[in-house]
């Protein structure tokens, strides 16, 4: 009786946001007569960093500092639509449909500045709030110049429109073949988990996890980061701690506060190590892909690998309490070997969908 | 009933029985502890009163008559952050911020009593406050910069 030690590793892939369309996002860019940029959308910010990456992906295109770039999601009623901040999808989709609008927004700029500098419009560039001839840095107007200009002297409005939908794949009945990639913005990931498991009272203690994730682009590092992390320790705790229907498929006995609904907390934190890999995506803004959600996924096969590694068992259910545990340990020591890799097969009739469950009709369950 | 909140002196119309944190929300507006579960378990709703960190919505505002409550909005400003303020949000220890006023109060509570915090006292200061959102890394790594820059 002891603590065994052992390493476990799972990988991920994950399509950012929806496929064949249904999730767009459209974004609308504007300059005030001083040249500070509004950015109006409806994505809305969780605490994931929305509208800062929002805001760096506008400041980039257009060629000003992040400062002068305000982002406004206070109204989602009367700002374009984002369908929301889910599948990892607020980067990619509505980071797609700033930098469209963006993109467009500067075309006007650099339009007003070719006639104010009576230069044709594809020679000039803009850099920290200067439009400029390119290749002749001296002829030069600011941002804030060109829309004044635009204001008071043309009687026009700087501004751009974008928005972003995944193309719809058609599929051949025939071939099942479609006319093109149902997915866009494919993120993949890796992670290791280190765990601890006391064989006698069934205790797993997660001691460090690694986080290896192509992201496409880390458009802010430290976000991004705190993502992972975040969705990392999420991944532990369902792996180890939470659970919805502990009677699953009978849906009495929710947890309903924090003492009956466990989840991780800041005690017994395992070292973290995550690494970012970017591999820019075809169709992300500046190439990023979406990472939120795919981050809490491979954490729990993670641990069930490694317990596999540390006792030689199998634990077929989440979350992985110590009586499962202790169970999968008496199976193997009944003689019975290691308990069946694939566990308990629940068959799923779709017309009987998860939010079926909240209205009592259960499933059939073979054991 | 009396309560001096962040300095200021307040008389009370809220009864003995009302939580702490119902009086601070909703007579005196200051919104900064935040009603998570209201029943103990989650450290969102902490305020320090006479410098102890406490679950507001535990606490009856009859047992602590007089006392001197300190929310996150005594502690610093946008303009004038404390230094464990600073350093959650140069470290980006909060994401959705819910869990973060209870999270930086319980923290300078520690760093009072115990300057040098250790990763155990770490943990076992904030281990009542949940965060939904970071997976606790980042504040890890506040509170221990905080800790090294009031050195
Ligand atoms: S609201 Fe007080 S502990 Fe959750
Ligand atoms: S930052 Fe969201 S709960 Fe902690």
């Amino acid at each position: 009786m002891a603590k065994q030690r052992g390493r476990g590793m799972a990988a991920i892939e994950y399509p950012t946001g929806m496929n064949q369309g249904g999730d767009p996002s459209q974004c609308w860019v504007k300059l005030k007569p001083d040249g500070r940029v509004d950015v109006l959308s409806g994505t809305v910010d969780l605490g994931q960093g929305a509208k800062t990456i929002q805001t760096q992906i506008v400041a980039e295109v257009l060629g000003v500092p992040t400062d002068w770039v305000t982002f406004d999601n206070s109204n989602t009623d009367t700002s374009p639509l984002c369908t929301g901040s889910f599948a990892s999808r607020a980067t990619f989709m509505g980071g797609n449909a700033a930098r469209i609008a963006a993109e467009r927004a500067r075309e006007r700029v650099l339009d007003i500045a070719s006639r104010l500098l009576e230069v044709d419009a594809a020679d000039l560039d803009i850099d920290e709030g200067e439009v400029f001839v390119k290749g002749a840095t001296e002829k030069r107007v600011g941002v804030p110049d060109v829309a004044a200009a635009a204001t008071w002297q043309f009687g026009e409005l700087i501004t751009g429109t974008g928005a972003y939908l995944k193309p719809y794949a058609n599929v051949d009945p025939e071939t099942g073949r479609t006319d093109r990639n149902p997915h866009a913005g494919i993120s993949y990931g890796a992670c290791v988990a280190d765990v601890e498991v006391d064989d006698e009272t069934g205790a797993v203690a997660v001691t460090k996890l690694i986080q290896v994730y192509d992201v496409g682009r880390a458009i802010n590092p430290m976000f991004v980061e705190g993502q992972l992390q975040g969705g990392g320790i999420m991944g532990l705790s369902f792996g180890l701690l939470e659970s919805s229907y502990p009677y699953y498929p009978s849906v009495e006995h929710r947890g309903s506060e924090f003492g009956s609904y466990l989840s991780a907390s800041i005690e017994g934190l395992p070292e973290v190590e995550t690494v970012l890999l970017e591999n820019p995506d075809v169709d992300g803004p500046f190439g990023a892909k979406g990472v939120g959600e795919m981050a809490s996924n491979g954490i729990g096969p993670a641990i069930v690998a490694a317990i596999h590694d540390a006792i030689g068992i199998w634990v077929t259910e989440s979350p992985i309490t110590p009586e499962r545990v202790l169970r999968a340990l008496d199976e193997k020591a009944g003689g019975g070997g290691e308990p069946r890799r694939d566990g308990k097969r629940y068959v799923f009739d779709e017309s009987l969908s998860v939010n079926a469950l909240a209205t009592g009709i259960s499933f059939e369950v073979n054991v | 009933m009396k309560l001096n909140v962040n300095g200021v002196e307040h008389a009370l119309e809220s009864g003995a029985l009302t939580p702490l944190l119902h009086v601070l929300r909703e007579e005196l507006g200051v919104t900064s502890p935040k009603a998570g579960c209201q029943s103990g378990g989650c450290g969102a709703c902490t305020v320090l009163v006479d410098g102890e960190p406490r679950r507001s919505c535990l606490t009856p505002l009859g047992a602590v008559d007089g006392a001197e409550v300190t929310t996150i909005e005594g502690i610093g400003d946008a303009h004038d952050l404390h230094p464990v303020q600073e350093a959650f949000h140069t470290l980006h220890a909060a994401q959705c911020g819910f869990c973060t006023p209870g999270m930086i109060v319980a923290t300078v509570a520690l760093l009072k009593r115990l300057p040098q915090p250790g990763r155990r006292e770490i943990e076992r200061a904030l281990s009542g406050h949940i965060c939904r959102c970071t997976g606790y890394v980042k504040i890890v790594e506040a509170v221990e910069a905080a800790a090294g820059g009031s050195r």
